[in-house]
């Protein structure tokens, strides 16, 4: 008997379709609704105001800064997570997906007070684009080691050690033999990180110091917006991001699945 | 263990799905629990509204009476509360979050009222037999607007035009989700306009006022925080805030400015909580001798003369020094002139609706501020 014969799978599409649906697909349309409820002129009066530019381009620039160092650091740790051998390295492992745990306010104040005006560390990033990248790398550490982790773990060290054996110093051997196999998964947790920093709320709002039109993230313009009741005004802001957000997340899987086709 | 990116969607449509499944199972139960009132406040009346309600639970009335809270910044509050946030008495910073909540339905156009015909205080009664101290309907509580700064005033500021002086650096939440911010921007402007500043005059100064701001955090008691942990030098506060951060031992110091506005903090029930005797008890209790001690206790004026009267010397420099004014004073309208004049949203749906006026003052200063730094 074929899978899909059996009444079973159908019964499984329709709670994942009917799951999807209540949880994302008719939060959308309402969003979607909401945002054109004034018509396309409003949407866009709303999505491309000074302030809301403003906001969006500290947001984009803080979450592609925060992606892209991820991804260098992120891979690093997961590297070492797989093949090195350390006490305290269960515990390591363990650790990485708290930043997903701990509410992000708690970790928005502790940063702020760790790297605040009275830092003991002597480092005040508070108010500046630097505060809310690092605020958003804590957030969304957790996807670009996860997401390379497992395939450097079915990865066999025998190519590496093959390469290596070769002569190849192990920067090649990092470049030509583990850093191919893993890019797929690479750029999509990469992209997952980017769209997840997009909509980032709790642990920014206290270290950006939400200054509008200086230090104010897109969620906390938007969260202004609801505040005064302009819901429509927040929506085609939401939609303005998750539009963005969107892209980015179908352009890193259609590159990674080809990266992935072309190695076979 | 090992990880696998593609199971945690299932894992967590398992989860929620559990999480549904509890839910519904726990809600009817806990909705069947009698006498719950439901209070709403804003960010910084919630340790107060807490002691008030532990009080009131002391007294015959509110033997079995429970209370859910729910406390945030004001405007984020009256938005809760007009998407379906239960709310039976709420209390809120200022007062266009009741006239947000009146043109909703939820609270009935004569909330003010209630002062009178539930709690039984009637701040129309003037001159000598007057039992309020301002004739402000519907206030449970009145405050001020104050600075907050380091221990020992390092910049020895005591009035408004040194807050503009070279170094300075200004902590005020933000006026789009704070009913605070608003009180303290007016505040600023009110005071230019109590030395004899002309509206222009005044316009500007709120204009350097912004340009020295460095955070606007998104509630009063964000911007506590904010301040506390050690970012500007100034925090535009209520001063019943800055009664409490004091008390708790911060490393602050109150300043009263010479001129400054008057805070009032409306009460009201809403439709919901004038069907609930217990919420209508607790209304009473807040205006109540016993009530309005509370408040008094924690920083706030009282707004009943009598009780008023036995507190004010905890707040000795107010009474003989200082010059307050209301909104009433810088408009004759109050609140409902004054919020679209400074507050009104850059962005207005319907476009050019009457009814949503275009940038407000500080809406527009604050892009002004924004692109001068």
């Amino acid at each position: 008997m074929r899978a899909h014969e059996d009444p079973r799978t159908y019964l499984a599409k329709g709670v994942a379709v009917g799951y999807l649906s209540l949880l994302v697909l008719i939060p959308m349309a309402a969003l979607l609704n909401n945002a054109f409820s004034h018509g396309l002129g409003a949407f866009w009066d709303a999505a491309t105001s000074t302030e809301s530019l403003d906001a969006m381009k500290l947001t984009v620039t803080c979450s592609l800064f925060a992606a892209a160092f991820n991804a260098v650091a992120g891979t690093a740790t997961a590297y070492v997570l797989v093949r090195d051998r350390f006490p305290g390295r269960g515990v390591l492992n363990a650790i990485i997906d708290l930043p997903f745990a701990l509410p992000t306010v708690v970790a928005g104040v502790t940063f702020y007070t760790l790297y605040g005006p009275h830092s003991p560390f002597h480092v005040n990033i508070t108010g500046t684009w630097v505060g809310i990248t690092v605020a958003i790398m804590f957030v969304t550490l957790p996807f670009s080691v996860r997401a390379v982790q497992p395939v450097l773990e079915s990865l066999t060290v025998d190519a590496e050690d093959a390469a290596a054996t070769l002569g190849a110093s192990s920067a090649r051997v990092f470049r030509t033999v583990t850093l191919p196999a893993i890019l797929p998964s690479l750029l999509t947790g990469t992209g997952l990180a980017f769209a997840r920093a997009l909509g980032e709320y709790g642990s920014v709002v206290f270290i950006s110091n939400n200054l509008p039109y200086r230090s104010e993230v897109s969620s906390s313009y938007v969260y202004s917006l609801v505040s005064q009741g302009n819901d429509p005004g927040a929506a085609a802001v939401a939609l303005f991001l998750l539009v963005g957000a969107l892209a980015v997340l179908i352009a890193s899987n259609v590159v990674a699945r080809r990266l992935a086709l072309r190695r076979g | 263990m090992k990880w696998n990116v593609r199971k945690w969607p299932q894992m967590l449509a398992i989860g929620a799905g559990g999480l549904t499944l509890a839910a519904s199972v726990a809600l009817p139960a806990s909705a069947a629990s009698t006498t719950n009132v439901n209070v709403v406040g804003y960010s910084v009346v919630g340790p107060a509204l807490k002691a008030e309600e532990a009080a009131f639970q002391a007294t015959p009335a509110g033997q079995s009476v429970k209370f859910t809270n729910s406390i945030g910044a004001s405007d984020t509050e009256t938005t809760n509360v007009v998407n379906g946030l239960p709310a039976d008495v709420v209390n809120l910073s200022y007062y266009s979050n009741m006239a947000t909540l009146v043109e909703a339905n939820h609270v009935p156009a004569s909330w003010a009222s209630q002062e009178n015909s539930i709690g039984g205080v009637n701040p129309r009664i003037f001159g000598k037999k007057a039992v309020t101290t301002y004739p402000t309907p519907g206030m449970v509580t009145d405050s001020t607007v104050v600075f907050i700064v380091r221990a020992g005033n390092p910049l020895g500021i005591t009035n408004w035009s040194q807050l503009t002086g070279s170094g300075v650096q200004i902590v005020t939440p933000n006026p789009a989700t704070s009913g605070s911010a608003k009180w303290n921007l007016v505040g600023a402007y009110a005071a230019w306009i109590a030395t004899k500043h002309t509206p222009n005059q005044a316009q500007n100064f709120l204009k350097s006022i912004l340009e020295h701001t460095v955070a606007q955090p998104v509630s009063g008691s964000a911007a506590l925080s904010t301040f506390l942990a050690g970012t500007g030098n100034v925090l535009l506060d209520y001063e019943d805030d800055a009664i409490a951060a004091v008390k708790a031992g911060d490393k602050i110091q109150v300043v009263v400015p010479p001129q400054t506005l008057l805070i009032e903090n409306p009460l009201a029930l809403t439709y919901t909580g004038l069907q609930n005797p217990a919420a209508v008890a607790f209304y009473k209790f807040l205006f109540s001798v016993q009530g309005q001690n509370i408040f008094a206790s924690l920083g706030y004026r009282s707004v009943l003369k009598s009780v008023w009267a036995d507190t004010n010397t905890n707040f000795p420099e107010f009474q003989t020094k200082t010059k307050l004014l209301t909104v009433v004073d810088l408009s004759g309208y109050g609140w409902p002139t004054i919020d679209p004049e400074f507050f009104g949203s850059a962005v207005t749906f319907p476009k050019n609706d009457s009814t949503h006026p275009s940038a407000g003052i500080v809406t527009y200063l604050e892009q002004f501020a924004g692109q001068a730094s």
